[in-house]
């Protein structure tokens, strides 16, 4: 399958790889598929590009890697709708958004994709020790030189 | 908006599937019992708007933003650790 991407130009990706999201996400529902692209080797990111609209993308990571005390409950039926068996077949992903020299992550509303069959849905818990800009790394200011 | 005035444990319909209840009047707080079929999500509005809002923000962010942030990590240690599973039973 072939996509347009703002940010990345045309991308070939196997058809098998759309991640589907009966819902959409917030603020945009009528955006179901979008495909994991790689931000680059060995990255602790990924892009979630839409298929649909090519400049739609959004930065997202594996939350576990910043936030080690970080769960997210799961129903029964949440867990089945995604098509996954077992707590062990759900990968959960935070969107992750850049202000000023901050990285921050959204853990209050995660997103949870069954792995089998690629189907996922952005949460929005109740639990208020995470918010929606949780600080994941503070990027480190280049040097400037000393102005006269 | 509809206005309706319910007592406590009194109910309202909304279509056939949406049932809301009021379980307790206490001062200003009033806790709400909601019943619907599991399509339709319900949430706190202020809670719902945030994610909408930080979905927003976050899909303006552009390739550049991210270039030194993998790097850093690298050189920070920090171990990518891909087995780490953020769910859990309630």
């Amino acid at each position: 399958m072939r996509i347009e991407t703002s940010r990345f130009g045309t991308v070939e990706v196997d058809d098998a790889r759309t991640i589907r999201f009966p819902k959409g996400l917030l603020g945009f529902p009528n955006h179901t598929d979008y495909v994991l692209l790689e931000a680059g080797d060995d990255s602790y990111f990924w892009w979630l590009q839409s298929t649909q609209t090519p400049d739609l993308a959004f930065v997202v990571t594996d939350p576990g890697v910043f936030v080690p005390t970080y769960k997210v409950p799961l129903r029964e039926e949440q867990i089945e709708d995604l098509g996954a068996a077992t707590l062990d077949e759900v990968q959960v992903f935070v969107i992750v958004n850049k202000r000023e020299n901050m990285l921050t992550g959204n853990l209050q509303g995660p997103l949870i994709v069954g792995v089998r069959e690629r189907v996922g849905e952005q949460l929005v818990l109740s639990d208020r020790r995470f918010t929606t800009r949780v600080p994941l790394m503070e990027m480190a200011n280049k040097v400037r030189a000393a102005s006269a | 908006m509809l206005v309706l005035s319910r007592q406590r444990d009194e109910t309202i319909m909304i279509g056939d599937a949406v049932e809301i209840t009021i379980v307790d009047i206490r001062g200003d707080k009033v806790r709400l019992g909601i019943t619907a079929p599991r399509e339709i999500q319900v949430h706190r509005k202020e809670v719902y708007e945030a994610i909408r809002a930080e979905n927003t923000a976050a899909a303006r962010v552009q390739v550049d933003d991210l270039a030194a942030a993998d790097r850093q990590l690298r050189s920070n240690h920090t171990r990518r650790n891909g087995a780490a599973n953020s769910v859990a039973r309630p």
